[in-house]
């Protein structure tokens, strides 16, 4: 659980020397970007509530962790990668390359068939950092999807 | 607009995707290992066939060491104390682990796992710990099943406290046929039955909470937004 949770943080820390605002990560219209984030948990998880009987309770240190590595994730992958990337080659590389790297990283936790629903999250995730400038809702749907499986 | 319709397009893409492969987009936190059906339930997606397992335990001097028996994919481990085995006259004790084709449906009860068929060349002389996995994707058993044949009578069992979350634990005395189900009519209780709606029901307040929140949102932001065109053309006047 501490390595998850070191892990998360390590990601996180990717993000340092960026301003908040090339992070996505300003306080512009912050209720419209939390009422965002509720909305793409609600598609993340749309098939699984529709599909499965049942979801574990994560017991709380595991919820920290899962907190912890979401987060984590999104700030490393889709704000300070995505930011570097953007600054590097423009929004499409910014957008297929957080995807791409993001989708690699869970190649080692996750079985193959699985990879393409997650490239595909990546995708959606990306493109609304870079349509909202936004990464406060990536943030919350994510953290809300990994407690909620 | 066109942006609006892209990330929609994107939603769509990934609830395609997500659709392939039960439950969906996960992070590796619980991960649900997809269950191996020989029945697959309709919301079921790609499905390999239930392997079967066998174990050979070594017998000293008439007692038989402890041992775990295990199908190959690790849907059924069974575990043996010591001397759990009548062992008389023996070296060895085979145990064979087997999903049962065609699954068993027998009236007033349904099965939320496979049927498995365990047997052993002797007699269980002490208990034995059966743990069996199930689907995330089906109702949660209440209960396991014994019966000495895929036909019946089938005889219930109540499973010990989960030890492990999507797995019905019991101790067993003999071999024969198990699964783990539920009367057919009623709903399935205890266990992990009790959290079966918290997902539907959280979406469908998210979903509540996303609309009741973001239209005053919405107007407000217009509102904010002509009164700033306002403004400017008062200060242009």
């Amino acid at each position: 659980m501490p390595a998850l949770i070191l892990g998360g943080v390590a990601l996180a820390i990717t993000a340092w020397g960026w301003a908040p605002d090339k992070l996505g990560l300003g306080r512009s219209r912050i209720g419209l970007r939390l009422l965002g984030g509720l909305a793409l948990a609600v598609v993340l998880l749309l098939p699984a509530a529709v599909r499965v009987s049942a979801i574990p309770i994560l017991p709380p240190a595991l919820a920290v962790a899962a907190i912890a590595v979401s987060v984590g994730e999104e700030i490393a992958f889709r704000g300070a990668l995505f930011a570097a990337l953007e600054e590097a080659g423009g929004a499409p590389l910014a957008v297929v390359g957080s995807t791409a790297l993001w989708t690699a990283a869970h190649a080692l936790s996750h079985p193959p068939a699985f990879l393409v629903a997650v490239a595909a999250a990546g995708l959606l995730l990306g493109l609304w950092r870079l349509w909202c400038r936004d990464l406060v809702a990536p943030i919350i749907g994510h953290v809300i999807a990994d407690l909620a499986l | 607009m066109k942006r609006a319709a892209l990330l929609a397009g994107a939603a769509a893409a990934y609830l395609a995707a997500a659709w392939m492969v039960a439950p969906g987009f996960y992070d590796g936190f619980a991960p649900p290992q997809p269950y191996n059906f020989v029945c697959p339930p309709s919301q079921a997606g790609a499905n390999l066939a239930p392997k079967s397992g066998q174990a050979v335990i070594k017998v000293i001097n008439g007692v038989s060491d402890a041992s775990d028996a295990f199908t190959d994919d690790g849907q059924v481990v069974i575990g043996f104390l010591p001397g759990s085995f009548d062992g008389t006259g023996k070296t060895s004790v085979t145990v064979n682990i087997t999903p049962v084709s065609p699954c068993p449906n027998p009236p007033g009860l349904h099965f939320s796992t496979n049927t498995y068929d365990i047997t052993a060349d002797a007699p269980l002389v002490k208990s034995a710990t059966l743990v069996m996995r199930y689907s995330n994707l089906v109702v949660d058993p209440s209960f396991a099943y014994r019966a000495d044949s895929p036909n019946g009578p089938w005889t219930k069992i109540v499973p010990s406290p989960q030890a492990q979350i999507w797995t019905v634990d019991l101790k067993v005395d003999k071999f024969g046929y198990y699964a783990a189900g539920y009367p057919s009519n009623s709903i399935a209780a205890g266990g992990a039955g009790a959290n079966n709606q918290i997902l539907p029901v959280t979406i469908a307040i998210l979903i509540l909470v996303v609309l009741v929140g973001g239209i005053p949102l919405t107007i407000l932001r217009r509102r904010q937004a002509r009164s700033g065109d306002a403004d400017d053309d008062e200060d242009d006047e």
